[in-house]
């Protein structure tokens, strides 16, 4: 299980689902004060770099996932603009090709003289920072669970689809377990769909990483995200590891009270896929 | 005693299936005549990696002297490196691709030198990375470098870096080895896919080298493409672009 080769003829499906409620305006704890909304949107962004860059084989980038970005707030939908803003889920080439805008940022890279240089290098903005309305979680999970059900009827024997919900609060619109059960229950030919989920708070507070009990878990809401978190495939875990997380078997894709580093693990863990280098695991 | 020496060469490169010649990432050096040879295998999510492998087998073997050190291959690579990254100066690349020729270009590399005039007849290799120099006295494998057992490939072998700023640290564990030749040996040269399938083959002994060797041998081109089609099927090699030299040295 979760080792189909994920290849063009065979790609998988990644759905970002990202908290755009109105708390999302809050700050993030520690003395920088920057708000929820644009740190995410940050790391979203970064994230859709990553994967491109990680497709992209020299000039052409290659249809290895097929990507939604799902906000929730005042609306429920596509947080992606442009031509992107009406598809429900799209290859990565398209991604690459249509960005919101493209930035220029400063990039600290090594001056091949054993020193470090900034210099300017264009990146590409997808998602806007929104925190706006108040938090439809079920109706996001509902939007997903529609999306991932096409892709299972014309992709049933790919690598499993992998949800990366992040929010900073409680569901306004019910009980989001049932929902996130039946997308758990989902599977391909190589396993059952992957629900990941990593809670954000603007309050200082013990940071829980991977549980693989819910015996740490004294808060009710985060228990609940615990079960509607999907355990941890090997190679996932292996990813974890490289990057210094410990997590052991049995693990839960689940973070609570998560500080910025761990935003940032979370999302880099949820979208390495085989834990390998892409030229081992993208053959064609 | 030998007075007179031959290299017989035979080579094949066969890219990933469904791919075009023109696609294949993996390169091969040959200049008989100076007794050198090479092999570089780009990897697949580097910027221009063929032309990267390409860049360094053909002109290793066609550098004089011979670069057989860790310096002298060092500072040809850095050579290289630059020739690579001025070559994409100017091309108007999309946002993607100029962050990716920003990382640079990665290849595993092997090459080997024989040296067969005066005195007891040698070989010298140099390799970073996963493709291989095999050396064969009959059924029996007698040197391989710089992977010796199947087991031991990994996802993420050390490669050649095109980047200036990568190349000091990486190529100080590129490794250098020699060894003697006896007329008969035949050594190969093979990117790595193609050696850790021969590697595991001759730990099985189940004749399949003896296949490859005679098909080689014997230039049947469509029939070796035909093998490793097989293994690829059956999942017994890696669907990975080959490269396989084949060098015969004989004594008379």
């Amino acid at each position: 299980m979760y080792s189909a080769q994920i290849t063009r003829a065979n790609p998988t499906c990644l759905i970002l689902l990202v908290d755009q409620s109105r708390s999302m305006a809050d700050a993030l704890p520690g003395d920088a004060g920057i708000r929820k909304a644009d740190f995410v949107a940050d790391v979203v962004n970064h994230t859709l770099h990553d994967l491109v860059i990680r497709c992209t084989k020299t000039e052409e980038v290659r249809n290895y996932y097929f990507v939604s970005v799902i906000g929730y707030g005042r609306t429920v939908g596509s947080a992606l603009t442009g031509l992107l803003a009406d598809r429900a889920s799209a290859p990565i080439a398209e991604i690459a090709e249509y960005p919101m805008r493209i930035e220029t940022r400063l990039k600290r890279v090594p001056d091949g003289a054993g020193g470090i240089v900034e210099m300017p290098v264009r990146f590409p903005v997808w998602l806007y920072p929104v925190a706006d309305g108040g938090t439809p979680m079920c109706q996001a999970f509902t939007r997903a669970k529609t999306i991932l059900e096409q892709w299972l009827r014309e992709h049933p024997r790919g690598f499993p689809p992998t949800v990366l919900h992040l929010t900073d609060g409680e569901s306004g619109d019910g009980d989001p377990t049932t929902i996130a059960r039946e997308i758990m229950s989902l599977a391909t030919d190589d396993g059952q769909m992957l629900l990941f989920n990593c809670h954000v708070s603007s309050r200082r507070g013990p940071k829980i990483e991977y549980p693989a009990t819910d015996w740490s878990l004294s808060d009710g809401f985060a228990r609940t995200l615990y079960e509607m978190s999907s355990q941890l495939p090997d190679n996932f875990i292996a990813a974890a590891q490289q990057l210094g997380v410990a997590v052991e078997a049995g693990a839960r894709g689940f973070v609570f009270n998560a500080d910025p580093s761990s935003v940032v693990q979370f999302y880099e863990i949820g979208t390495s896929l085989t834990g390998m280098t892409p030229h081992i695991w993208m053959d064609a | 005693m030998f007075r007179v020496w031959q290299l017989q060469v035979n080579q094949f490169l066969l890219p990933k299936e469904g791919a075009q010649v023109s696609e294949c990432e993996d390169a091969i050096g040959v200049n008989a005549a100076a007794g050198r040879f090479a092999v570089a295998d780009g990897a697949t999510e580097a910027f221009d990696a063929r032309s990267w492998a390409r860049q360094l087998a053909h002109g290793w073997v066609a550098t004089e002297p011979p670069l057989l050190t860790r310096e002298a291959f060092g500072a040809w690579v850095a050579e290289q490196g630059s020739v690579l990254h001025d070559a994409w100066q100017g091309r108007v690349l999309s946002w993607y691709a100029e962050e990716k020729a920003r990382r640079g270009s990665f290849a595993a590399f092997v090459g080997v030198q024989f040296e067969l005039g005066n005195g007891t007849p040698r070989w010298t290799a140099i390799a970073l990375g996963d493709s291989c120099l095999i050396q064969r006295r009959g059924a029996l494998v007698c040197r391989a470098l710089p992977v010796a057992d199947h087991q031991q490939f990994t996802s993420t072998p050390l490669l050649v870096p095109s980047l200036g700023g990568l190349q000091e640290s990486t190529l100080a564990q590129a490794r250098v080895e020699s060894g003697a030749v006896e007329s008969a040996d035949v050594f190969w040269l093979l990117s790595d896919a193609a050696a850790e399938w021969f590697l595991r083959h001759a730990a099985e002994a189940d004749g399949v080298l003896d296949r490859l060797d005679n098909l080689l041998a014997t230039g049947q081109a469509e029939e070796l493409a035909s093998l490793f089609q097989r293994e690829r099927r059956t999942r017994r090699i890696k669907d990975d672009d080959v490269a396989v030299v084949r060098i015969v040295v004989t004594g008379s």
